[in-house]
């Protein structure tokens, strides 16, 4: 058997296996319910750790903002 | 030969501008601390929820397993979403005047033990009903989230009543008190999304 052939076969095996392949915990459940609470704790747990830096980025701009103010109100403090 | 900052002599170099701390090594220690306890939990809601979807006909809770008191756990909120807000009174009022804060942060600790005190009954009660770790996922997850967010109260607690005999003693400082406030405020702010994640 030629080395080309072997490659075809094991491509075609390669073709096969997600048929058999449970590797999404989403796949082997068909409840639109279980979907759902798949996709939503995802985007939750994958937006609030961006959320939460953005919101700490965002407060320290404005305390920044806030002090410069106040030493510039205030020249004795510089 | 040397190299050096010939240019630049240092009796000419400008001055570095030492600009005020944006927030003190406490409270950012804290908020650090807090992102993380946030994800936990937030860990802890997903897993439950996923959980949750899972069951055969949505029978939630599962049958045979004792009801949770919505009504009563709804009034113990209430204590202590009041208790956060009058350690912010307590906040304000030790920026004017150190001792005027004594009443408010006493009142936000009483308001808090009442929470935590309460909650502990509950427990016995429902141990009592048959609702443990091991009776369903339902009292698993039950005592899993409701039981971390005790253990978080108090030590944010002890927080509280450390920074109290700091004040007694005239030690308090703002940052201090902004650190242990900061993460009350996430003891209760984290509490009404898991009452309606786990009571409702």
């Amino acid at each position: 058997m030629s080395r080309a052939v072997i490659a075809v076969l094991a491509l075609l095996l390669l073709a096969v296996l997600p048929d058999v392949a449970h590797a999404c915990p989403v796949c082997f459940d068909a409840r639109d319910e279980n979907r759902q609470a798949f996709l939503a704790t995802t985007v939750f747990l994958t937006l609030l750790p961006l959320g939460m830096v953005a919101g700490a980025g965002l407060w320290l701009r404005k305390r920044a903002r806030d002090v410069d103010a106040e030493s510039e109100s205030d020249p004795s403090d510089a | 030969m040397s190299i050096g900052f010939a240019a630049y002599p240092t009796d000419r170099r400008p001055e570095p501008v030492r600009r005020a701390p944006l927030v003190s090594n406490g409270v950012l220690g804290m908020l650090v601390f807090i992102f993380t306890e946030v994800m936990f939990f937030a860990g802890l809601i997903s897993a439950h929820s996923i959980v949750k979807s899972q069951v055969a006909g949505q029978l939630w809770p599962p049958y045979g397993q004792p009801r949770l008191p919505v009504e009563e756990t709804a009034l113990n909120t209430l204590a202590l979403v009041v208790s956060g807000l009058v350690l912010v009174l307590a906040w304000f009022a030790f920026r004017r005047e150190p001792n005027g804060a004594r009443i408010p942060l006493l009142l936000a600790i009483l308001l808090g033990a009442v929470f935590v005190g309460f909650q502990g009954a509950e427990w016995l009660a429902l141990l009592g009903e048959g609702l443990t770790m091991q009776s369903s996922t339902y009292g698993g997850f039950f005592y899993l989230i409701v039981g971390s967010h005790a253990v978080h109260a108090v030590a944010a607690l002890g927080g509280l009543l450390w920074a109290f005999r700091r004040l007694d003693l005239g030690e308090l400082t703002a940052s201090q008190l902004a650190t242990v406030s900061a993460f009350w405020y996430f003891v209760v702010l984290v509490w009404p999304v898991l009452y309606v994640k786990v009571y409702l």
